[in-house]
């Protein structure tokens, strides 16, 4: 059985393009032009926030430590925060690519596409969610770690209460995930269909 | 329109996808050759500025260089890997997966070279004034250049899709 024909899927003629609505030319947009971009959104704005959270508190660790080198090893624990992000980022990343396929046989185009659209649609919010919650738990954990090695710094017995509010702020990298692996399992990229 | 290329193989696919896929390997070129400079300039001047009372400090400093230097090695090696499977990609699919590749290398490299000039900076200059700072530092360094190895190992997962 023939592929979908991605350029065409449901055959038409010139007359039935020429007089298609926005909202029909739109759902024409290649269903894994919007799964891969899923992907490469879920990993590329999670790296962006696990970057910005280390450079924000890798300086303030740095600086800090010039007067205070004790506290150089234990503050590295707020670098390893904003690198789970990112981990969480790659995660996704992964377990999305192993979702998406191109169908085998096609017995019906119009329920195969349709299928393949929506799961196109879900991939592609599910990296944006996954990214912009991964970006944001980056940026905040990075500034109270960055909050946390000035501190210690000054005072050591507050290192241990401002971690509390650091595992609260990577919670929201996990939350992000979390949504994101239930928005993806309703996207099924059927074999046969 | 179904191209056939060869009786065994049927091409089926938007002919967007090329323009898609070739984004994707420009933006791993440009993007991480972004990030790479960008470190190496940040880094480059915080060097400059600490070698003025610290001169002997500055071949060890060099180290942020090198390794925001490497950042651009990585878009390199995925935009070259790209470019000859993009034209020959014979589906919707494979075209678009080269898209995401690009992207994710190109993404992720920009942010690891973001976040090695910054700390690079802080850190040679620190470095100068604190000798145990040094170790801290290159563990932050490593940090942020893993960051860009996930890209780099995600790129080469999606540049084998079929």
């Amino acid at each position: 059985m023939a592929d979908v024909d991605w350029g065409n899927p449901f055959g038409w003629n010139e007359q039935q393009w020429a007089s298609a609505t926005w909202s029909q030319r739109f759902t024409f947009i290649n269903p894994f032009f919007w799964s891969y971009l899923g992907v490469g959104l879920a990993l590329g704005t999670s790296i962006i926030g696990a970057a910005w959270g280390i450079f924000i508190t890798g300086v303030s660790l740095l600086g800090a430590t010039v007067k205070a080198p004790r506290i150089r090893s234990k503050n590295l624990i707020s670098v390893i925060f904003c690198e789970a992000v990112a981990i969480y980022g790659v995660i996704m990343a992964i377990i999305m690519i192993g979702k998406i396929n191109s169908p085998d046989t096609v017995a019906d185009i119009p329920t195969c596409y349709t299928q393949i659209l929506f799961s196109g649609y879900a991939m592609f919010w599910t990296g944006f969610s996954v990214g912009l919650s991964n970006l944001i738990c980056g940026v905040a954990v990075g500034v109270t770690g960055s909050g946390c090695a000035i501190s210690d710094a000054q005072t050591p017995e507050t290192f241990v209460k401002i971690l509390v509010i650091e595992i609260f702020g990577s919670a929201l990298g996990l939350f992000g995930v979390i949504v994101g692996i239930i928005e993806s399992s309703n996207a099924t990229y059927p074999k046969t269909c | 329109m179904v191209l056939m290329v060869s009786t065994l193989q049927e091409v089926t696919g938007d002919d967007s996808r090329f323009f898609f896929g070739y984004i994707g390997v420009a933006s791993a070129l440009i993007f991480a050759n972004l990030g790479s400079s960008y470190g190496t300039t940040k880094s480059g001047v915080g060097i400059c500025s600490m070698g003025v009372l610290k001169p002997d400090l500055i071949m060890k400093s060099v180290i942020p260089v090198v390794m925001a230097g490497i950042l651009g090695i990585y878009g390199m090696i995925v935009a070259v890997i790209l470019q000859g499977k993009v034209s020959g990609s014979n589906s919707s699919k494979q075209g678009y997966a080269y898209l995401a590749a690009g992207l994710c290398c190109g993404l992720s490299s920009l942010s690891a070279g973001l976040a090695i000039g910054i700390v690079g900076d802080a850190g040679v200059r620190a470095n100068a004034q604190q000798d145990r700072i040094f170790v801290g530092m290159i563990l932050i360094l490593i940090f942020a250049e893993a960051l860009a190895l996930y890209g780099l190992i995600v790129s080469l997962i999606l540049s084998q899709t079929s």
